[in-house]
């Protein structure tokens, strides 16, 4: 053995120094997401991306580059450009509800109470079971014109007073909408989680400085979880944009388009009418828009964003 | 005063209670279906008590169809919700170490493209995936379903960084003076300390999972390997009859698994929400 | 210096459990896999080296519980009868079946017998005609008519599969509530003045739907059907009889029609866009629900339907199409409700091709299936099931004997070009636009024509 024992130290030394440098440890743990980034979203996105300059159909064999024919149809494809303004509406009606509605229930539910996690349990539960097909079936029950809502609402108003829902073109979009604010529980419990960590010593200041109840949530609470809000909402908007079984289940995109979500369109190209090439150049589209609103918030966050290091 | 903030609490709980009930009332009228026939449940209105039980919607469900049962779909559903869930949770936990606590070269880089693939639509890569792992041979089993949930998750990878930044640097400094490596850190400090984020993580992934639909369409071809979500839209088939008795027996079925991990681990949900990261 | 060579070793451990951890995951997974799979395919196998002819065969069909019921209990009498045939089987509901099947077609590995219907020029690269199998006699069809062997052929004469049963459309009505309005029951040659009229002294009298709309039915048994009525016999079709193009010139040919179900849908009539999404399949059409006169129905419909109401206490009845005028071309065709074909992909399509004509031949085989799909083409196999028919299937039988009295033109086209899916869609929302007053009823003709005529650019 030509080594001595300093040699084999060395090289010991050398390879733990290695295995402990930043960039290995680093890329020894971020492996799994490099390469199933790789893998499963950037492979199939290069050639997503492919396909939105080509005629693809769905199972046909022959492909034809036709440069960018796709994206030229979409602004021309009415229901496409209808599509773009009813999702639009529906985030921005949907998001801000939601978030209020799980705000005002977070903050309802952090009395100190045994039930507290109780009734969370229940306000969870929509959320826990929303994404099935068979809530979803019952929903449209529920807002059909013998459903619970017209039941109730005859009796209170007459007969002549039923809504129908799902029939008029200007309605048809709040069912689906109170279905998303309906699913707030995983917003409610985000903002659960930040209130426990807003400090009481804050409150206790407040309420020697005279503020009432108001005051103290306006000047106290919502500041100091402004940061979650800013986490919830673009977490919020993201799932909004992409909404997709609800408006597929309930309305099927009817009346005369007045539900056809984005991401429903997209889907009825690809698999309903075949055309790949469409949809993949259309769920581009989608990406830069959803990219651009995000960029949008993130730099408004700036101005109403409190970071601990302003206070 | 003092009668005052009893009939407060009164008043508060009462409101709590009365409001939650609205909030679940839609899952309790499903529950209830499972024990009305078809005309109860298309003209019965909303009524939560059925005018006559009927209790065979169970069993006529519970014998699926084709001759395969659903003691079969739940077994498919609970291999493949178990093996995704515990995917996640792995190499969610090392790859939010590596972006929270690991100073390495291409971090943000790799950190972007990670907020990237949360936002992209899942429709965009569908059709490439599904002719990749076609191309593995592997469509028609659960590989395509698992596997990827062996390298990370975005949305828990973000969760967990989030909790992470939680985890006060101190420990860090502590345990590299007491000469432990950043492996042995990880393992030893902020594993355990995760363990809250983790919970939270196994509720939310395993009702994703459990109730995920598309992904079992697409790639499971035999009815022997169709997952509980799967099996009960075959009950709803607009082009023929439908048995909603059973469909609606099964649905409440399904549901169980994921409300008794919810109740099992329930208490932890708030806690595992790490938001001190989000402050800027 | 201990410390440090634990560290090491902690951390080289750490390092390889790291890789071992992630290999162990995916080869835990794959076994668990390869497990599953062995144990579907195992038959299969092991018979394999017993036997060098074993063979396995895929299958999938669409359907509700019913047909996935009884077509698994053929398929495992006819494994019986074969030992050598294992067939794997899929069965799905409408829309999923066809989402699997693009899938399917896009990596080359369609089943190798599958069920299609009026679309199949969709899946046109993956069919593989039968005509030599007709000819040699591995399918048999003796006791099949060339009538009915042509309602699947394209129109090149390729036999593109076996049909599963005989449909054409009609409409299905509530004699009672008729009755109650005191409007003449439909004859044979009524006109669509005579079923708007009806629709509305319906919704007059009872204060119900005069007539549902079940859409799936409505394109091709009203919009497509008015053109066929329109000239003389054969003279327009919606689409030309080869598929290449538009059947009419005139796209205002559509107007009136498109004005009458706007008309009947604006007065309540008939259902709008939102009341038509409760009705998600025929079971709880607003005419079984007696919440309406009148439906359109594929008649393998109808008796299910007729049961229902039977047990409500109530009486439906089987109308023809209305026609545009009196003595007029009734526009009905008996079609095929669907067929099984042999795939492309298919390894032993020989195999396949026997068991399709089993599939339709075997009294037996069909004794089980009980029309389900359709009136069965095979005439021997017919006789055994009117023999034993309920009500509501003898009122089918009769309305379809009915039909096929009505004068045809010598070739008919009942299929739907690829794409057709949008096209309808299409053609829904410009009527929903109509009703609204967005548009007029001769711009809806006019953009519904366009549309179409866009499938064959």
């Amino acid at each position: 053995m030509g080594y001595g024992m300093t040699d084999q130290r060395k090289t010991a030394n050398r390879i733990r120094k290695f295995f402990n440098n930043d960039n290995t440890v680093g890329y020894v743990f971020a492996m799994p997401f490099i390469l199933g980034f790789l893998g499963f979203s950037l492979i199939p996105m290069i050639t997503s991306f492919v396909y939105s300059f080509t005629d693809m159909t769905f199972g046909a064999k022959d492909i034809h580059f036709i440069g960018l024919e796709n994206f030229k149809e979409l602004f021309h494809d009415s229901i496409f450009l209808k599509s773009l303004r009813v999702t639009f509406k529906y985030v921005i009606i949907s998001v801000p509800l939601k978030l209020t509605f799980a705000l005002l229930v977070a903050f309802l539910l952090t009395r100190k109470s045994k039930m507290v996690t109780l009734y969370r349990s229940l306000y969870y539960i929509p959320s826990l079971v929303g994404g099935s097909v068979a809530v979803a079936l019952v929903w449209k029950q529920i807002f059909a014109r013998k459903g619970l809502f017209n039941v109730v609402w005859k009796q209170i108003f007459g007969a002549e007073a039923a809504v129908n829902w799902f029939g008029d073109e200007k309605l048809a979009m709040y069912p689906l909408i109170l279905m998303s604010v309906w699913q707030f529980g995983s917003s409610m419990i985000i903002f659960a989680a930040g209130l426990k960590e807003i400090p009481e010593s804050y409150y206790e200041a407040a309420m020697i400085d005279g503020a009432n109840g108001f005051q103290r949530f306006f000047k106290i609470t919502l500041p100091c979880l402004s940061p979650i809000v800013l986490y919830n909402l673009i977490m919020q908007t993201i799932s909004a944009f992409m909404v997709f079984t609800q408006a597929q289940i309930i309305t099927e995109g009817k009346p005369n388009n007045a539900t056809m979500m984005y991401a429903l369109y997209v889907y009825n190209n690809a698999i309903k009418y075949s055309k790949m090439g469409y949809a993949c150049a259309m769920s581009w589209v989608m990406l830069v828009i959803m990219s651009l609103v995000t960029f949008v918030i993130f730099k408004t966050s700036r101005k109403w964003v409190f970071s601990e290091a302003d206070s | 005063m003092k009668t005052k903030k009893i009939i407060f609490k009164i008043l508060y709980h009462l409101f709590v209670l009365a409001f939650g009930f609205c909030m679940i009332y839609p899952v309790l009228w499903m529950i209830s279906g499972a024990f009305k026939d078809n005309q109860q449940i298309l003209n019965g209105g909303l009524t939560l008590i059925p005018k006559t039980v009927i209790k065979t919607n169970f069993a006529t469900g519970w014998k699926g169809f084709g001759g395969i049962t659903f003691t079969t779909f739940f077994k498919n559903s609970i291999i493949l919700t178990t093996l995704a869930t515990a995917g996640t949770l792995i190499s969610s936990a090392f790859v939010s170490y590596a972006f929270s606590r690991i100073n390495f070269k291409g971090r943000g880089f790799w950190f972007s493209c990670m907020l990237a693939t949360m936002m992209l639509p899942g429709q965009i890569i569908m059709i490439p995936s599904f002719l990749i792992w076609h191309k593995l041979k592997l469509v028609g089993t659960f590989v395509p379903l698992v596997l990827p949930y062996f390298f990370g998750q975005a949305f828990f990878i973000y969760q967990m960084m989030q909790f992470m930044k939680g985890i006060p640097r101190e420990l860090d400094e502590a345990a590299k003076i007491d000469g432990c490596s950043k492996y042995g850190l990880f393992f030893r400090i902020i594993l355990p300390l995760l363990k809250p984020s983790i919970i939270t993580t196994i509720i939310i992934q395993f009702y994703w999972k459990w109730d995920d639909y598309m992904g079992p369409l697409l790639y499971i071809h035999s009815p022997k390997l169709m997952p509980v979500s799967l099996a009960i839209k075959q009950f709803a088939d607009p082009s023929s009859i439908t048995d909603y008795g059973s469909m609606f027996a099964m649905s409440s079925l399904s549901l169980i698994p994921v409300f008794l991990i919810f109740l099992f681990f329930n208490r932890y949900l708030v806690q595992g929400i790490g938001t001190s990261g989000l402050k800027g | 210096m201990k410390k440090r060579l634990v560290a090491f070793l902690l951390a080289a451990v750490m390092v390889l459990s790291l890789t071992a951890c992630g290999d162990k995951g995916t080869s835990e997974n794959t076994d668990n896999d390869s497990k599953q799979e062995q144990t579907v395919t195992k038959p299969a196998t092991d018979n394999k080296k017993n036997e060098e002819e074993k063979v396995t065969l895929r299958m999938a069909w669409w359907g509700s519980q019913t047909r996935h019921d009884r077509t698994v209990q053929v398929i495992e009498m006819y494994e019986k009868a074969h030992p050598n045939v294992k067939i794997e089987y899929e069965f799905f509901s409408f829309d999923d079946y066809f989402t699997k099947l693009k899938t399917l077609v896009a990596s080359d590995n369609v089943w190798d017998v599958f069920q299609l219907g009026g679309n199949f020029p969709d899946y046109m690269e993956k069919i593989y005609f039968l005509n030599d199998f007709i000819k040699d006699g591995t399918i048999d069809t003796k006791k099949i008519s060339d009538a009915y062997l042509k309602i699947t052929q394209d129109t090149a004469g390729n036999q593109i599969g076996l049909s599963n049963g005989l449909n054409t459309y009609g409409i299905a009505y509530d004699v009672d509530m008729f009755k109650a309005a005191g409007v003449p029951l439909p004859t044979d040659t009524w006109t669509w003045d005579d079923y708007a009229d009806a629709a509305r002294k319906i919704k007059a009298a009872t204060g119900h739907y005069g007539t549902s709309s079940f859409t799936s039915s409505e394109f091709n048994a009203g919009c497509s059907t008015y053109i066929g009525q329109q000239g003389s016999l054969g003279q327009y079709g919606f689409f030309n009889l080869e598929l290449t193009g538009m059947g009419f010139t005139d796209p205002q040919m559509l107007a009136p029609y498109i004005q009458m179900r706007a008309d009947l849908i604006k007065e309540g009539a008939s259902p709008d866009a939102g009341a038509e999404l409760e009705i998600t399949n025929i079971e709880n059409d607003f005419l079984v629900t007696g919440e309406a006169g009148m439906t359109w129905v594929a008649v393998n419909q109808f008796p299910t339907i007729y049961d229902v109401c039977e047990k409500q206490g109530r009486t439906l009845a089987l109308a023809t199409l209305p026609r545009v005028t009196k003595d007029g071309n009734a526009g009905s065709n008996i079609q095929s409700s669907q067929m099984l074909c042999v795939s492309k992909d298919s390894k032993h399509k020989k195999e396949a091709a026997e068991f399709i004509s089993w599939f339709q031949n075997s009294t037996e085989c069909n004794n089980v299936l009980q029309g389900e799909r359709g009136i069965p083409i095979n005439e021997d196999v017919r006789t055994a099931l009117i023999a034993n028919a309920t009500a509501g299937q003898k009122i089918m039988y009769d309305y379809v004997t009915l039909v096929g009295t009505f004068p045809t033109p010598e070739k008919v086209n009942v299929l739907s070009p690829a794409g057709q899916d949008q096209v309808v869609d299409l053609y829904r929302t410009y009527i929903q636009q109509v009703v609204s007053g967005e548009i007029t009823a001769a711009e809806a003709a006019k953009l519904t024509y366009e549309a179409a005529e866009k499938l064959f650019k």
